[in-house]
């Protein structure tokens, strides 16, 4: 059984997930999980099994879709596409993110400096 | 929000693709690792390593493919789910357990389904007309006792129509059953309206051939006509598309045809022929038989209140309220105003609902007991889901859904059982003379209400059946620990309670056995035994004189002398009222302590008891003399009268008067002494209560005739009305029924009540059986090591039984000697054969070796069980 996580990173990991799929295009669960390692320089360590509840959540709210071909390498793969309602959460979360990370950044700017 | 909403339709449509879901899931992950094993290899690891890490990097498969199914599902679904599939499989297991918990269910659940199914649809008020709902009666009521009375005068009618500004196509009717002769069919009654041509209007409803009926119908001199309904175009005129101007005989009077309407027009109760009611020739002022029930639709934009403000300032004519000062008029729904008698209020389901589930506590009581004691014998299945992690309310839901699971099972069944008996069962609470005379709007299809009531039902069944004993076995477990050190000696017993529950089972069995079989004996003897009279042979008619009643009686001897003339009619007689369809009155007898009682009362003229071929227990017959005096002083009395009634002494001599007492109770009447000359033999043999049968005074326009006819009644009926119509144009013959078919009509609605109180004796009988049953073989799936003991050591197998029976039977035998003593005490308390019983000589020892029988049955498959107990196999599981 898989301990839930926090709300913050679950959310992170589903913005991290919407903002993969905006960039590349439809991917498969490994791909995007590897996607997110490399973006993230391995600083990141990412519980690859997560990507995949994170995926259902993201499907059952209808901000991706998917659908199932082949993988570059000829295996059965299920391939996740953003929607229009994806892209559209995704722009308000990364404003929110941008919002939030901003206010977090100079509260912890102004406790170091006093 | 709407993620939210997507979110749950989502896991709703998981619940119906598990299984793809899952193998999706699985598929997946088996891409992800052999992507990741590929790639580890080609950065250099070896196959295993390379395996080893990518199952590292994705985490346990078992625990992220349950936490996927989680995800994907509704939350508590999956543990409901399992919980259902557990019960089932229970349910099959036990199936003794199901089939006899299952029929208390079904029967109990069913009759209060019934129960709010009929009520829900005798308090509806929306008719299926356009705008049904719009249609209202304006009838009397009485302000004080809030006695309603249906009907009202044809001025008030009148006076209304013209006058009240809130209402439309204000009608008028009365209801008849004429007999009515068509073209390709046998004569018959049919239940037909006379209806004023507006209520044509009112309903909304063009005929399917021709035209409604019109005013220019009801004025006098006009022709006379009649609307036919689809039912009768079909079976007395084969569906002819050119019946319009064709001719039918309703009653005396030949009339045209001028319209069919349509399968579903029955107003406006359950008709099917409408002639126009002439108001001009029935205004001449009296109140009986010329009221009319009054209906209109309200206007558009007018309420229910603005109408009934309207009409009760505008009152009733002085004349009404000369009679009955407290009447006023009032306007209500067209259905409240024909079954005024039936309470409408929102808190009445509230009550119907109590009421049901007081009717579910007694066999889901009993059910409890056997749950509780397989509960017990699963001990060991839920300490190991204790040990697992269930915790103690996890258990007690697992064992509410087990029996919540057959709840829902009877509740369909209940729900079938409600729709198609409602109609039947409702017949028992309002009986009519017509089986299909109930009114055309009344739908006893299951309503939502119905089917939240019914699942309202199942959980409290689940409840008390399921989970009371749940919680207090494993309350028991949590004291003693579930594998505690006293496990033996707990699980050997079933424990006081519900040992002494299943005590109290027995004796209140016993206790209600006699009389419940006195009932059901009573009700289903005379359709057992027969009615013990050729009811075939016999045709019933009332004759009656249309005008000038003066040459009544002349014209009646002469039609009684020609019928008994005829060849194939071996007698007739006259009485004021058809047998098996007497009035009842309250009597007492002169001399004989609380002898007060509903009695049948008939006057008949002396050839009655002979057409009937009747026997004298005692005295006499009727003789000219007692027919003398205008009242006469002599009366006769049948067997039932006399057992009841007057008791012990000779009847012969005794005195009978009729009694009515007052608010006060005190005997406000001043009727004569009658005096028993003579006893009968109850004719037919059935259970109809005490007969009275005077002497016929003088008819002045109306008696009832029977005429025995053992070559076939078709004949007499012929025979009948030509005489009739060949004495005098003005005399009637009408209402010409069979006797059989009187006869049958009235047992069939005893028979709906007889076998649901078979049923529930049966019920009792079966508890009984199985509470006895569980008892003992609980007994002996606890004891088979020390029986095998005992076996091993010897122990001959009647001492056996002895040894392991015998203090379980204390408690049941203590429960049987109380339930003989109540049984008595009910017993002779219960008015039996008033309430349609019939007394069985030793019913109670009778009912005792029943119930000792059943017992011993029951103890023969355990006790079996305990004698081929296998000392070595018995010993080895322990």
């Amino acid at each position: 059984m898989v301990e839930p996580r926090s709300s913050i990173l679950q959310g992170t990991l589903d913005l991290m997930v919407l903002k993969t799929l905006e960039q590349m295009g439809p991917l498969h669960g490994y791909g995007i999980a590897r996607r997110i390692e490399q973006v993230g320089q391995q600083a990141l360590i990412v519980n690859q099994g997560t990507i995949y509840l994170c995926l259902v959540r993201l499907l059952q709210k209808r901000w991706i879709s998917a659908k199932w071909g082949t993988s570059d390498n000829n295996r059965k793969a299920k391939f996740y596409a953003i929607t229009k309602a994806g892209r559209a959460q995704l722009k308000a979360e990364t404003e929110n993110w941008e919002r939030v990370s901003g206010v977090i950044g100079r509260v912890l700017g102004a406790e170091t400096g006093s | 929000m709407r993620e939210a909403i997507f979110t749950v339709l989502s896991r709703v449509r998981a619940l119906f693709r598990r299984a793809t879901a899952d193998a999706d899931f699985d598929q997946e992950v088996e891409t992800h690792l052999a992507m990741a094993e590929e790639e580890h290899r080609r950065r250099g690891l070896s196959a295993d390593d390379a395996r080893r890490q990518a199952r590292l990097e994705l985490g346990g498969i078992a625990q992220l493919r349950e936490a996927a199914r989680e995800t994907r599902a509704l939350p508590g679904v999956e543990c409901l789910w399992l919980d259902t599939r557990l019960g089932v499989r229970m349910l099959r297991k036990s199936w003794g357990l199901t089939l006899v918990a299952g029929l208390a269910m079904a029967v109990t659940i069913g009759l209060g389904a019934s129960i709010f199914t009929i009520w829900r649809a005798f308090a509806g008020t929306d008719l299926p007309l356009d705008e049904g709902d719009r249609i209202v009666a304006i009838q009397p009521v009485d302000r004080a006792s809030q006695r309603v009375y249906r009907s009202t005068t044809v001025p008030d009618f009148k006076r209304w129509r013209d006058t009240v500004k809130s209402v439309e196509n204000v009608s008028a009717m009365r209801t008849i059953e004429p007999i009515v002769i068509a073209r390709d069919a046998a004569p018959g009654r049919v239940p037909a309206a006379e209806m004023t041509a507006s209520a044509f209007q009112l309903a909304r409803v063009p005929p399917v051939l021709g035209r409604p009926l019109i005013e220019q119908d009801e004025r006098e001199g006009a022709e006379p006509v009649v609307v036919i309904g689809y039912d009768l175009w079909r079976s007395g005129f084969s569906s002819d598309t050119h019946v319009l101007g064709q001719r039918i005989q309703v009653g005396d009077t030949h009339r045209t045809i001028v319209g069919v309407m349509p399968e579903s027009f029955r107003f406006p109760m359950n008709q099917r022929l409408w002639l126009p009611l002439r108001t001009d020739a029935a205004g001449d002022g009296s109140r009986q038989p010329e009221d009319v029930f009054v209906f209109a639709r309200l206007v558009p934009g007018a309420a229910l209140e603005r109408a009934s403000a309207e009409v009760a300032a505008l009152g009733l004519l002085p004349r009404d309220v000369a009679a009955t000062p407290r009447l006023e008029p009032r306007v209500v729904p067209y259905a409240m105003g024909i079954f005024p008698e039936v309470p409408t209020s929102n808190w009445i389901s509230g009550i119907i609902f109590l009421v049901g589930a007081l009717l579910l506590v007694p066999p889901c009581a009993n059910i409890a007991i056997l749950v509780y004691a397989r509960t017990v014998t699963r001990r060991e299945e839920f300490a190991t889901r204790s040990a697992l992690g269930a915790s103690r309310g996890r258990i007690v839901m697992q064992l509410f859904v087990e029996v919540f699971v057959l709840a829902i099972g009877t509740g369909i069944v209940a729900l079938v059982f409600a729709r198609q008996l409602s109609g039947r069962l409702s017949r028992i609470v309002m009986p009519t003379s017509n089986p299909d005379s109930l009114a055309f709007w009344l739908d006893f299809t299951p309503s939502f209400a119905t089917v939240a009531c019914v699942l309202g039902f199942c959980v409290l069944a689940a409840a008390i059946a399921g989970a009371v004993p749940a919680f207090h076995a494993t309350g028991r477990w949590r004291r003693s620990g579930m594998l505690g050190s006293q496990y033996r000696d707990t699980g050997a017993r079933l424990g006081m309670t519900w040992t002494a529950l299943l005590a109290t089972q027995v004796a209140l069995s016993l206790a209600i056995l006699p009389s419940a079989l006195e009932m059901t004996w009573g009700i289903f003897r005379p359709a057992i035994m027969g009615p013990k009279l050729p009811v075939n042979e016999f045709l019933t008619a009332s004759l009656a004189i249309e005008g000038n009643a003066s040459r009544f009686a002349t014209l009646q001897s002469e039609a009684l002398r020609q019928l008994a003339s005829t060849p194939g009619i071996s007698g007739v007689t006259a009485s004021a009222a058809v047998l098996l369809e007497e009035s009842s009155e309250r009597v007492e007898v002169e001399g004989v302590d609380r002898s007060e009682t509903d009695a049948r009362l008939n006057s008949v003229d002396r050839s009655y008891f002979d057409v009937f071929g009747a026997r004298f227990l005692a005295g006499r017959g009727f003789e000219p003399r007692d027919f003398g005096d205008a009242t006469g002083t002599s009366v006769i009395v049948n067997r039932t009268f006399v057992d009841e009634v007057v008791g012990e002494g000779s009847p012969l001599g005794r005195r009978v008067r009729s009694v009515s007492r007052d608010e006060s109770g005190r005997i406000a009447t001043s009727a004569p002494w009658y005096e028993i000359v003579g006893v009968v033999e109850d004719f037919p043999a059935n259970n109809d209560g005490p007969t009275m049968y005077r002497p016929m005074a003088r008819a002045t326009h109306f008696v009832s005739l029977t005429i025995r006819a053992p070559s076939g009644a078709g004949l007499a009926a012929t025979r009948l009305r030509a005489i009739a119509a060949a004495l005098d144009p003005n005399l009637r013959a009408g209402r010409i029924r069979s006797l059989a078919e009187i006869y049958w009509q009235r047992r069939s609605v005893e028979h709906t009540f007889g076998a649901l109180l078979g049923t529930i004796v049966a019920m009792v009988l079966l508890f009984s059986v199985a509470g006895v049953y569980t008892l003992m073989a609980f007994i002996v799936a606890q004891r088979r090591r020390e029986i095998g003991v005992r076996s091993a050591l010897g122990a001959e197998p009647r001492r056996l039984l002895v040894g392991i029976f015998g203090r379980a039977t204390i408690p049941l035998l203590i429960g049987a000697i109380v339930g003989c003593a109540l049984a008595i005490a009910i017993n002779e308390a219960l008015p039996i054969t008033m309430a349609g019983g019939q007394r069985i000589p030793g019913v109670v020892p009778v009912s005792a070796a029943l119930l000792i029988f059943v017992g011993v049955l029951a103890v023969a498959g355990p006790a079996r069980r305990a004698i081929r107990v296998n000392p070595t196999e018995a010993l080895r599981l322990s």
